[in-house]
């Protein structure tokens, strides 16, 4: 193995490993490569070595958030598809299995009931609350749609096919009271590239006569700076 | 119910919830995303440095991963590594459909999404110390090394294209790489249990 020291920068046995490791090797090159490993074990050792390195630089980046309603799309997306494909038998297979996997002392108490439920539950959750209300909202984009999701006292805005906004701009939510000035709640975001975005609404909307998005410079504005582009009235 | 099925899942090692997954089972999907997600979008939008796209790219790489939940093999690594790989390997797809190859620079920073220190949880702040020795690492480097491996693992760009880059001969830009990925690994000691 080399390690440390004793590489060289020579072409030799094993040179290619560290490319093949990237992915900085040319398609052609990397099927070469693989063929390569099957019979030579110094190189197959440079690349099991390596790769765990590899593994690691992903982690290094700043940590970011998810972005609001992301991981609702990849779960609605994924959802839609479980449902598209004959999974019942998979899925009370996957109930039991669930029993198995986490019969651990702490939580061992009435798994296997609430596994055999889970389905159920699941069926139930999709159907959505009876609490849940849905305004429409009025967009002034052309084939740009919009609605507010209420539940209780929290919203969530879902807008689709609404245009990014302009280079430098960025798009802030208010909300705003009856016979009151719009204010800003500190939520700025973009769309995806399709123009979808769900944006949950801070704190509480009890009281709220309207909610609003704008397109304000990067970094958001104290008050709205141009016509509102979605609008939703919740009375 | 859905509550304490919830929070037996999250009780699962991710392998555990791997094997679900196989089976179509979207809540143990659903808490893969959620303690990985977020390294995840992390890289895409380091690589990328464009936010939507970012989201695209995650969006898109988790429902392959869906699709393809049995091909995951613990023989050949962590669930993360997995999700990352499959991640990064979506972001260089995107490159190449988009042909975008400007424009990468993390331009559009808002200080709010950045995840604020008062969030973090005690596995958060592990990962923190870890991304933290990585990034320490990659700083030890030289730069010529450093430069040639970030090219090619965040940029997606194969040694002949960071050698036309840089003009250098290819051997040397494959030198490079192989240098300072013996040196990360050396600098820090066993790579594969930070990843966990």
């Amino acid at each position: 193995m080399t390690v440390g020291g004793s590489v060289s920068e020579t072409r030799e046995c094993g040179g290619d490993a560290a490319a093949y490791v990237l992915g900085a090797l040319d398609p052609g090159e990397a099927e070469q490569f693989r063929r390569h490993l099957d019979s030579c074990a110094i190189c197959r050792d440079e690349v099991a070595s390596l790769r765990p390195v590899v593994d690691v630089l992903a982690i290094a980046v700043p940590q970011e958030h998810v972005p609001s309603g992301l991981r609702r799309r990849v779960m609605r997306d994924v959802r839609a598809e479980a449902r598209a494909t004959p999974h019942a038998r998979l899925n009370r297979r996957n109930s039991r299995s669930v029993g198995r996997l986490a019969l651990r002392p702490v939580l061992a108490v009435g798994m296997l009931a609430t596994a055999a439920l889970a389905v159920l539950g699941l069926q139930l959750a999709d159907r959505g609350s009876s609490s849940e209300r849905v305004v429409q909202a009025s967009v002034a984009a052309r084939a740009a749609s919009a609605q507010l999701r209420l539940s209780g006292a929290h919203a969530e805005l879902i807008v689709n096919h609404l245009p990014p906004p302009p280079v430098g701009r960025i798009y802030e939510l208010w909300t705003q009271r009856p016979h009151q000035q719009p204010v800003p709640t500190r939520t700025l975001f973009s769309v995806s590239s399709s123009g979808a975005a769900d944006v949950g609404v801070p704190g509480s909307v009890r009281g709220v006569g309207v909610i609003m998005v704008t397109s304000e410079p990067a970094g958001g504005s104290p008050r709205p700076t141009g016509a509102p582009v979605v609008v939703a009235r919740l009375t | 119910m859905l509550r304490s099925r919830h929070l037996a899942l999250r009780s699962l090692a991710d392998e555990e919830l791997m094997e679900l997954v196989a089976g179509r089972d979207a809540h143990a999907f659903g808490v893969i995303f959620d303690r990985h997600g977020a390294v995840a979008y992390s890289l895409a939008y380091r690589m990328c440095g464009r936010r939507a796209m970012a989201e695209d790219v995650v969006q898109d790489a988790f429902l392959s991963m869906w699709r393809g939940g049995a091909r995951y093999d613990r023989a050949r690594g962590s669930v993360r590594s997995w999700v990352l790989g499959v991640v990064r390997n979506r972001t260089i797809d995107s490159f190449r459909q988009r042909e975008i190859k400007q424009g990468r620079d993390v331009g559009d920073d808002t200080a709010a999404e950045r995840i604020p220190a008062g969030e973090r949880t005690d596995v958060e702040a592990a990962r923190r110390e870890e991304a933290s020795a990585v990034r320490s690492a990659l700083d030890g480097l030289v730069r010529d090394q450093r430069l040639v491996i970030e090219l090619a693992y965040f940029g997606g760009f194969t040694h002949s294209q960071i050698a036309e880059m840089l003009e250098l001969p290819a051997g040397t830009v494959k030198g490079r790489m192989r240098l300072g990925l013996a040196k990360l690994r050396l600098a820090l000691g066993d790579p594969a249990e930070v990843v966990r």
